[in-house]
């Protein structure tokens, strides 16, 4: 009903710019016009959609009013306008109006004295009444009103949307090839975010383990050049070489946890998430309500969102606490990780986040970051489980 | 021999410190970036620079871009470049203006301490020092057909050495032949890829480079 008040108002406004246009100036407002309209069939689209099949959005309207009246959309949304603010607006009344005679007959007892004499007609049905007897039986026929408006109102609700459902859903078409320039895009954010993980791993095995076991190396030959010449001192650098040997498969252990953490295969979610939330130096809560397990790859990424944002937070936040919950609702795996720290986190400044959002978009997930300077930072990420 | 490293895993580069004054040698700085190299070397004007090929902030090439503006700024300073992988547009840009006093070696073989120590020397005493990697890699990428098929496999370990810098007696040395067969070996080498015959290792090793370079 709001919708064919609104359409019955932008039908009156777009014919008042094709007169204009009749005269000329009118072309200047057709794009403002088809705006006004795309902006009312996004409301009914939004209407459609939550009540039934969700039905997508075309996009903007060009600026430009030849090309603005060229997309198909519009034409198909000016049909649509014209029968909403006619026979949607007309279908509209016909269910108020049931609504509201259920209601004024129920009423009728009540206020039928106030009526000037001779006034006081009793409701639709016609007969006049004086009487309390005649004013009470008047009540009843709201029953027959509300039957008729429980029989009526759905079909005409049905009535009143199988147009917008028809003319504003878009070809199928327009809808594949926006889906697919989005898949496009995300497919490309996926090959860049594996790239960019492959660049990751090789940079901290060559500069991180082999580093460290060539420095095992050069202290076991400088241990063997100290015991021909002073056996004394060999053993010191002995020691140096056993430590250099522990931080090599430290490092190399912190590597393969960023690949993919064994702890997934053979825990759930949550507890991996625990394990980081306890190595955490921040102190840091799970809050987690994931019934069953999503894929693999879903639940890696979410596992390096976490990893990665908790370092973050170990790092730069300066909070005292910190909280991760993950939550799956519907098809989609939703995390937040809130610290109170001093907020100021912007994606530009490291790679971090950066590549937490690669990630997240990779899977076609949403990634949202508030940090406002002096904090708290809220990190939210949602992820599609597909199924 | 006075000798600055820049070199930016602590752990190694204390290491490599440790080994090298356990070996009576003089290292008189060591720096974790380009930019604290070459204030070392601006400020000591060592002998020899060993660096580490990546090191921060890109992790890509700082040493060669340090190396080859350390060099500029001291000139005749010998600089031996560490890399964790062989990567051969590395020595290439290395090697881009003449390779005297210039080595380009794995990480790795400062571990084979003796190895390393001579390299080192014949580097700090105008030679060159390529890694056995980078060669083999020169020679295995080579196109089929070339001159090199006319070689016999003992003139190709006789090149390979040359082209890693190593002088006549080292050659022989390593070979386990004489001095005499060695020189029998390159005369017959340059004969056959066609190269001029050049005195002095260090513009042999150039020249040698070049040519596996082209093919």
């Amino acid at each position: 009903m709001g919708t064919a008040a609104l359409a019955l108002i932008v039908l009156a406004g777009l014919f008042a710019v094709a007169l204009a246009c009749l005269a000329g100036v009118g072309l200047l407002l057709v794009p403002a016009a088809l705006r006004g309209l795309r902006a009312v069939a996004d409301r009914e689209r939004s209407r459609l959609s939550r009540w039934g099949p969700p039905i997508a959005d075309p996009g903007p309207v060009p600026g430009d009013w030849r090309a603005a009246l060229r997309q198909p959309a519009a034409g198909r949304e000016l049909l649509w306008v014209l029968h909403h603010a006619t026979l949607g607006l007309l279908y509209g009344l016909v269910g108020l109006t049931l609504l509201f005679s259920v209601v004024r007959d129920l009423l009728f007892p009540l206020y039928w004295r106030l009526l000037p004499p001779g006034d006081a007609a009793g409701a639709g049905l016609g007969w006049t009444t004086d009487t309390w007897p005649g004013a009470l039986a008047v009540s009843p026929v709201s029953l027959l009103w509300l039957g008729l408006a429980l029989l009526l109102i759905p079909g005409l609700a049905r009535l009143q949307a199988a147009p917008g459902r028809r003319l504003l859903s878009g070809d199928p078409g327009t809808d594949l090839a926006l889906r697919v320039a989005q898949l496009t895009a995300t497919r490309a954010a996926a090959l860049d975010a594996h790239a960019a993980e492959l660049r990751r791993i090789e940079r901290s095995l060559h500069d991180g383990t082999q580093n460290r076991i060539v420095a095992v190396s050069v202290l076991l030959g400088a241990a063997r050049r100290a015991l021909a010449r002073d056996p004394a001192t060999a053993d010191e650098v002995l020691e140096r070489a056993q430590d250099a040997a522990e931080h090599a498969l430290a490092e190399l252990r912190a590597v393969v946890r960023g690949i993919l953490p064994p702890v997934l295969d053979e825990h759930s979610l949550p507890d991996a998430l625990s394990g980081l939330a306890a190595a955490c130096p921040v102190p840091c809560s799970i809050e987690a309500d994931v019934p069953g397990r999503c894929p693999a790859s879903v639940e890696a990424t979410a596992y390096f969102v976490v990893a990665e944002a908790l370092t973050n937070i170990a790092k730069h936040s300066r909070a005292r606490h910190a909280k991760v919950t993950v939550r799956r609702t519907g098809d989609r795996l939703e995390l937040q990780i809130f610290d109170d720290g001093r907020g100021g986190a912007v994606e530009e400044a490291g790679t971090g986040l950066g590549g937490i959002r690669r990630r997240t978009e990779a899977h076609d997930g949403a990634f949202a970051l508030s940090s406002p300077r002096g904090g708290p930072t809220t990190m939210k990420v949602s992820l599609p489980c597909g199924l | 021999m006075r000798i600055v490293i820049a070199e930016d895993d602590p752990l190694l580069r204390e290491g490599m410190a440790l080994l090298l004054r356990a070996e009576a040698l003089d290292v008189v700085a060591t720096a974790p970036d380009a930019a604290a190299f070459l204030e070392a070397v601006d400020a000591y004007e060592p002998e020899v620079a060993i660096v580490d090929v990546r090191m921060p902030p890109t992790h890509t090439n700082e040493g060669i871009v340090a190396a080859v503006e350390a060099r500029r700024r001291l000139p005749g300073l010998a600089v031996l470049v560490l890399s964790a992988y062989v990567e051969q547009a590395f020595a290439t840009d290395l090697l881009a203006h003449g390779s005297s006093r210039l080595g380009y070696l794995l990480k790795e073989r400062v571990g084979r301490v003796q190895e390393f120590l001579t390299a080192l020397h014949r580097v700090a005493g105008g030679g060159t020092a390529i890694d056995p990697e980078v060669v083999a890699q020169l020679l295995t990428r080579s196109r089929p057909g070339n001159r090199l098929d006319r070689l016999s496999p003992r003139e190709r370990d006789v090149l390979a050495l040359m082209a890693e810098g190593l002088g006549n007696s080292a050659i022989a040395e390593r070979l386990v032949v004489t001095d005499g067969a060695v020189h029998k070996h390159i005369r017959s080498i340059f004969a056959k890829l066609d190269l001029a015959p050049t005195d002095g290792t260090d513009r042999r090793v150039a020249a040698v480079l070049r040519y596996l370079e082209s093919t």
